[in-house]
């Protein structure tokens, strides 16, 4: 059937994107400057063994990949050894094995701490972007609804606004506004919380978690009213509005039964586009609470140069974007009759 | 569906040349201009930064601890920072480092993007197909993780944070720009060039290039946005060139080195405004950009539409046998600071059971406004200034929405033009049908309601199976008939029908139009067929009501209409439509177009167009004169022979 190879399709873009990145992931640092296994080894204090003993140990003795030594500087080197012996195949194979090295900065295996900080940040963003949906689509409707009101020009103003802010800013700004009101400003839970009841606990992290939703919510918020009130504009000039109108509904009854899911539909393909964009903002949002999720560990890997935690963190980034991508492709392919009988 | 008044085609549009000219088209915009001003103060601010900078930039010689984090003064307006330095001067001088990234790195995006999307779309083949899945897979990656990793990797100066940021920021432009080449591509001028031989290269640049580089401005704006917070948020997280502070870098360091725990709110403060400030006036120039480029009318089918007039007298239905009585019925579109369009005025009829009425006119008469004003459904510059629309007794105009929405559909429903955005395109017709039923009979069982429509549905002879389709699976001429259906639903006894058959072939036309007559002489019902076909008139009508520029031209039975028309335009249209009998008589049209609805010339409004007119019908508006019973003509012409 039609739509079932379009599904495979799709998801085998996906998997060729998420080769790609892998690809890229392990070339970029090989070739840039700042080589990650280098860096690691370039301590003035190891003597030559020690050196050498580090780089059989993260597999530096080994060539980049068929033909060449090393990348930078460019070293040419036998075409013929076995692939799998290469860094690149062994990379790809430790991969497969969910490996990804370990942390120069911890010695702990990197998926081990990503593991950790994956579940944070999805609660983070989880959180922050159904409030923000919730309240963007809603102050969309009423903007779309009310056109060239002031209710409308208020939305639109306060949302370029929100649009225009550096996120890491505004949360700083309320870092500042929480601190002085007693709000919990780092951190995922006071430390010496897990001998308390479950429910305590959660309180506590829920109440951790305020500013950074809130810093989030404010952020994207702006956007998704920006994209529903044009999106509802859009639909509710449409002829079959009219025919509704003349069908004898009501004001109610047409947004809810003719104009919303129809307004909501591109919405889904933005809500996915955003994930990656919204990426940026969390690693500012988590790095300033130090919210300890996937995007405080880009930060601090960056302050402590800990290439194999930037590398894994990455990847794993790129990987959860391009694989939201595909389910948001999904879900707008079921929703969407035109999509869906095509 | 063309409510507002229809106008002479225009020039094609080419791209507005001249940077003046471009100015008043952009002003237009306050939008735009508020965010244009901002951006050249900040622009101004980043220049003269020596002459304005209160302090030598970096002048930190005998530094004290006492100099540090100091709050706002009169020496220091903004306080000083960690390092003891006027946070004024740094705030001006990073405006220099964040204006540079932006303006840059925005470039090298725009190029790049540029470049890809006009070779994408204009060659095609396979360098679109490459193309377009590199910047697919690229737009997928999220480029400030990658940006983060690549500056990291490498140096942290200013000109490598700006390539970085450059060439990964060019994915949107080169879509939309690919989508922008494609539309024009297609353009006539653009065929006629390539149909006379001129190269491909010459093609691109003088044809293609001007009408994308409205599209390219635009996003360049965006870009140049985006490019600044990637490196305020770049400078943030440690990864600024240290020789060149930013706004971002800025703030990297008051935060990291206890601005926040010693509250020295204005290290924070002022450097974020700074980001804001250009950000924002680049959101709000692209904003306008947008809306002078891709002027959209922001009006729908919700917004209140005014309320009529009031009238100073009740006016009572003069006769009582007739379903629907229209009295001297008058709509404006009233736009701010422009003079209201007349678009309909001092129109009359009525309609009794069973009787088919043809509403005739070209387009851009007022036919279709007339018929949304019956049932209240003008948008929302559009007003009721005068007149009656009496259904049974009752007048319609002075109802308010929930009274008028028990009438709609149940007592009067409407065949809209053009079916195809009629219906709910996510909604199966079948929904759409049980909808209007349920709406007006809510006690209707609901295990009946298929069954009911299926009933209608063959009615109009559309195969149940269909039922449960949606819109986009019907052929045109099914659409035209399910809506059919959907106006007989709740058993009205008005049907307006706008333009029915207009998009559709000569065949199908036939059909939907015995099909309506049928249905008329099977249900007893009133019809009311705009149309601009004078043809279709003559086979079914019992009257004609002739509009011309939303005036009554002619109102009489279609025998009358056929064979005594008085009125010039009457008699014009009628030459304009074949006669079988006289099958060697040459066609003719009407030369010129309907008047401007918001332009109309002084006298009678079809004067400019009419072969007979003489020196009064340019001065005077003809009034409605009644020749016999139910012969109404406005031309001077008969009042001169009577």
């Amino acid at each position: 059937m039609d739509r079932t190879r379009a599904i495979l399709r799709k998801a085998a873009w996906s998997v060729f994107t998420i080769f790609f990145v892998i690809i890229l992931n392990f070339f970029l640092f090989r070739v840039l400057p700042g080589d990650p296994a280098r860096a690691g080894i370039r301590d003035p204090r190891l003597n030559k063994d020690a050196i050498e003993a580090l780089r059989v140990r993260f597999g530096l003795d080994k060539p980049v990949i068929n033909c060449f030594e090393t990348l930078n500087p460019v070293e040419f080197g036998s075409c013929t050894v076995n692939p799998m012996e290469t860094q690149f195949f062994i990379y790809v194979r430790n991969l497969l094995q969910g490996e990804m090295g370990y942390s120069y900065h911890t010695n702990r295996p990197v998926v081990d701490i990503l593991g950790e900080r994956l579940w944070n940040t999805v609660l983070l963003i989880g959180a922050g972007q159904i409030l923000s949906i919730i309240f963007g689509v809603t102050l969309g409707i009423f903007a779309a609804w009310r056109a060239r009101t002031k209710v409308d020009y208020t939305a639109v103003g306060a949302s370029l606004v929100a649009w225009s802010l550096p996120t890491f800013w505004l949360a700083i700004l309320l870092l500042f506004w929480g601190s002085t009101i007693g709000l919990p400003v780092a951190g995922k839970a006071t430390p010496g919380m897990s001998s308390y009841p479950l429910l305590q606990q959660w309180g506590d992290i829920a109440r951790h978690m305020l500013l950074p939703t809130l810093t989030y919510t404010i952020v994207y918020m702006g956007e998704y009213t920006l994209i529903m009130r044009s999106s509802l504009l859009d639909v509710l000039s449409e002829d079959y509005i009219l025919t509704a109108k003349a069908k004898g509904l009501n004001t109610v009854q047409i947004l809810r039964d003719h104009a919303l899911k129809n307004a909501m539909l591109p919405l889904v393909t933005v809500i996915a586009i955003n994930l990656g964009f919204t990426v940026a903002g969390v690693i500012q949002i988590e790095s300033v609470f130090s919210w300890p999720g996937l995007g405080s560990a880009i930060y601090e890997a960056v302050v402590r140069r800990d290439f194999p935690m930037l590398q894994g963190a990455f990847l794993l980034i790129a990987v959860t974007v391009i694989l939201a991508n595909l389910l948001a492709d999904l879900t707008y392919n079921y929703l969407d009759p035109r999509v869906r009988v095509e | 569906m063309q409510i507002t008044t229809s106008q002479p085609p225009t020039v094609p549009s080419r791209p507005v040349s001249g940077l003046l000219s471009f100015w008043r088209f952009f002003s237009r915009s306050r939008t735009g201009l508020i965010g244009f001003w901002m951006l050249i103060i900040a622009i101004l601010v980043a220049v003269f930064a020596p002459l304005i900078a209160p302090y030598e930039q970096g002048a930190t010689t005998s530094v004290g601890i006492g100099d540090i984090y100091q709050p706002p003064s009169a020496a220091h307006w903004f306080g000083t920072d960690d390092a003891g330095q006027d946070v004024l001067t740094n705030f001006i001088y990073g405006a220099r480092v964040s204006l540079t990234v932006g303006f840059f790195a925005a470039f090298i995006s725009i190029v790049i993007g540029g470049v890809f999307g006009l070779v994408a779309g204009f060659f095609g083949g396979r360098w679109e197909n490459f193309l377009m899945r590199f910047t697919d897979i690229m737009l997928v990656i999220p480029d400030l993780p990658l940006t983060v990793v690549i500056v990291a990797l490498t140096k942290p100066s200013l000109w490598n944070i700006i390539f970085v940021i450059g060439i990964l920021g060019w994915t949107t432009t080169a879509r939309v720009v690919r989508s922008q080449t494609l539309a024009v591509k297609s353009r006539k001028f653009v065929l006629r060039a390539r149909a006379i031989g001129a190269s491909k290269l010459h093609i691109l640049i003088q044809h293609i290039l001007p009408l994308v580089l409205p599209i390219l401005v635009v996003q360049a704006v965006l870009a140049i946005s985006l490019a600044i917070l990637n490196e305020s948020t770049l400078s943030f997280i440690g990864l600024g060139d240290p020789s060149a502070p930013s706004w971002g870098q800025m703030l990297n360091f008051a935060f990291g080195r206890g601005a926040m725990s010693v509250g020295a709110w204005w290290a924070l403060v002022v450097p974020g405004f700074g980001i804001v400030w250009v950000v924002l006036s680049l959101t709000l120039l692209g904003q306008g950009l947008e809306q002078v480029l891709n002027p959209r009318l922001d009006t729908h089918y919700l917004m209140p539409s005014r309320p009529a007039v009031q009238k100073e007298a009740r006016a009572k239905p003069i006769q009582k046998d007739v379903l629907l009585d229209v009295q001297n019925l008058s709509i404006h579109y009233v736009g701010e600071g422009k003079a209201p369009a007349r678009a309909v005025e001092n129109v009359s009829f009525t309609l009794k059971e069973g009787e088919l009425i043809g509403l005739v006119g070209e387009s851009g008469c007022g036919k279709t406004t007339l018929m949304l004003a019956l049932l209240k459904l003008l948008p929302s510059a559009g007003q009721i200034v005068n007149g009656n629309v009496f259904y049974n007794g009752n007048d319609l105009t002075v109802m308010d929405e929930e009274e008028i929405n028990k009438v709609r559909w149940s007592n009067i429903s409407i065949v809209f033009q053009g079916a195809m955005n009629a219906l709910n395109p996510v909604r199966t017709v079948g929904d759409q049908i049980g909808e209007a039923i349920l709406k007006h009979e809510p006690s209707f069982p609901k295990n009946k309601i298929n069954e009911r429509v299926s009933e209608l549905l063959e009615l109009v002879g559309i195969a149940t199976d269909h039922l449960d389709h949606f819109p986009h699976q019907y052929s045109g001429g099914m659409r035209q008939r399910a809506m059919i259906a959907m106006a007989l639903a709740c058993n009205p006894q008005v049907i307006i029908a706008d333009e029915p058959t207009t998009a559709l072939d000569v065949m199908i036309q036939a059909q939907i139009l015995e099909l309506l007559d049928g249905l008329r002489k099977k249900l007893g019902l009133a019809v009311i067929f705009v149309t601009h076909d004078l043809g279709v008139v003559a086979e079914l009508c019992d009257k004609v009501l002739v509009m011309y520029g939303g005036v009554t031209a002619e109102y009489a039975d279609v025998d009358v209409i056929y064979n005594d028309s008085k009125h010039p335009y009457t008699q014009e249209l009628l030459k304009a439509f074949p006669d079988l009998t006289k099958p060697k008589k040459k066609l003719a049209s009407i030369p010129g177009y309907p008047p401007r609805l918001d332009n109309l010339p002084t006298g009678c409004r079809f004067a400019p167009r009419c072969p007979v007119a003489f020196d009064r019908c340019h001065t005077d508006e003809p009034a409605l004169h009644l020749l016999q019973k139910d012969h109404i003509v406005s031309c001077h012409l008969v009042e001169a022979s009577k």
